[in-house]
């Protein structure tokens, strides 16, 4: 009987560690985004903060922009 | 052109089954991708189908390689007849059905290895099946499956409503409702690439096996259109008794949980199919939801609900296997055998279609409840005709009576 254990233990571990920063860099984005608004709404300046949590969404698409890369045969 | 009517018809039934069961593969699957961003309103239910319906279509027409084997090692690849594979696909149509109709999420691809299996244990005996394949293809990924994507999806879930604790739900929102539009599409397009694959690779080995397409060969343009739009067409169509089961039958999903539940499950159902551990779509996101909820405090996780989906995922090979076999009794017995088995398939979807009209689930109210009922509750008690009480024309009074009796009874 043959079971891959190794291929079991690599999917547990790129699966959570990939949902994981996912979430991160989606919540962190959208904390900051929202920070930035709250901010400049009281009339502070939020150039860096508003830039980093874009940022931070652009790496989030990059993840998904790569998951399409998986998926798609004719890419690799 | 030695081929007999007898057989050409038995082939082109076995194509058109094929197909019947790539739309009830793409229904069944429809809720994997969308029933998250459906739950949260990220997504409109009729948009999120339609989305849902062309990623699948595309999907399918990207495969370039198709599964060459439909075995999937649970028996010897050359007792593949097409009177098999036809009765392994009705055995995989009346399973899907049945579990539709409970509103229950099983794997597709459970299903068609059952009826196949079913089918070779008919024909050559059950000796000619590797029992070890089915713990380490089935039970041991059922297990697994949710497991990880449930793992994941808590510590996401956590993650998500730490980080965002203090950001007003005004502006995480629709943050939290992109993430999710995003991975729910990328679920859709990655379930027509695996599963468009697979029916496919069925018709082609029933072309082949008919000796109509020379072995080796890459599937017909037609095979892969068709294909394409069959489970294109069973997405759209929605699936909506699974859809609410998984939605809101399990825990209610607000959206931080809905994103990273979303999360959780492209990245597990990627993971698996890169590095070679396959699990099942179904499982994976199933797992996700249920982890999202364990992972928000305060969230009602139904167990009950779990449990029973968890029986149907245990249920679905045998169950699939014991309509195969019955079908493959039929299927053998040349044209006539054929028909009496598409007669007894169409009298099959009918009434479970009917029965599924009793407590219908459509778009439009598929957030509407928790629960998919068949023929419980509401069905007016018959059985008591003479009972003023249950008077059917006084629906209010008669409960009203009733409870006054408990009362006076307790």
């Amino acid at each position: 009987m043959h079971i891959d254990w190794a291929a079991l233990g690599t999917v547990a571990v790129v699966s959570i560690a990939m949902s994981v920063i996912f979430t991160i860099l989606l919540a962190s984005g959208i904390r900051l985004v929202s920070a930035a608004k709250i901010k400049s709404n009281q009339g502070g300046s939020s150039t860096a903060t508003v830039s980093l949590g874009y940022v931070l969404l652009g790496l989030a698409g990059l993840l998904v922009l790569f998951g399409i890369y998986l998926i798609v045969p004719q890419f690799h | 052109m030695g081929i007999d009517v007898t057989e050409l018809f038995v082939v082109i039934t076995a194509i058109a089954v094929a197909l019947i069961f790539d739309y009830t593969n793409g229904f069944h699957d429809s809720a994997n991708a969308m029933a998250g961003p459906i739950a949260t309103g990220a997504l409109r239910p009729r948009t999120a189908v339609i989305l849902a319906a062309l990623l699948n279509l595309l999907g399918a027409c990207l495969a370039t390689e198709v599964a060459k084997t439909i075995s999937g090692g649970f028996f010897d690849e050359t007792l593949i007849t097409v009177p098999i594979i036809l009765a392994g696909l009705v055995g995989a149509i009346i399973w899907n059905l049945l579990t539709w109709l409970l509103g229950l999420p099983s794997s597709s691809s459970h299903a068609l290895f059952g009826g196949l299996i079913g089918a070779v244990i008919v024909g050559a005996g059950l000796a000619s099946v590797h029992g070890w394949v089915i713990v380490s293809k089935v039970l041991l990924p059922a297990i697994v499956a949710p497991l990880v994507a449930g793992i994941a999806a808590i510590m996401a879930t956590r993650l998500a409503y730490r980080i965002t604790r203090r950001t007003p739900s005004t502006h995480t929102n629709s943050g939290y409702k992109y993430g999710q539009a995003f991975t729910a599409s990328l679920v859709a397009l990655a379930h027509g690439t695996s599963d468009g694959q697979k029916t496919m690779g069925v018709i082609t080995l029933v072309l082949i096996a008919a000796n109509l397409q020379a072995p080796g060969t890459a599937p017909q343009w037609w095979v892969i259109i068709a294909a394409g739009v069959a489970i294109g067409l069973g997405t759209y169509s929605g699936g909506w008794r699974i859809m609410r089961t998984m939605g809101k039958g399990i825990v209610e999903i607000e959206t931080p949980q809905g994103a990273a539940s979303g999360a959780a499950t492209s990245a597990t159902i990627l993971a698996s199919a890169h590095f070679g551990f396959g699990l099942s779509t179904t499982h994976v996101s199933t797992g996700s939801i249920l982890g999202s909820g364990v992972g928000r405090e305060g969230a009602e996780v139904r167990w009950s609900v779990a449990r029973r989906m968890l029986f149907a995922w245990l249920l679905t090979l045998p169950g699939a296997a014991l309509v195969g076999g019955l079908a493959a009794l039929l299927s053998d017995q040349g044209i006539f055998g054929v028909i009496a088995l598409l007669t007894l398939l169409g009298t099959a979807c009918l009434v479970i279609y009917f029965l599924s009209r009793r407590h219908r689930v459509s778009h439009a109210n598929v957030t509407d409840s928790h629960e998919v009922l068949v023929l419980a509750a509401a069905t007016p008690p018959t059985t008591y005709a003479n009972d003023p009480r249950l008077d059917p024309l006084k629906p209010k009074k008669a409960k009203k009576a009733k409870k006054a009796k408990t009362k006076s009874a307790a």
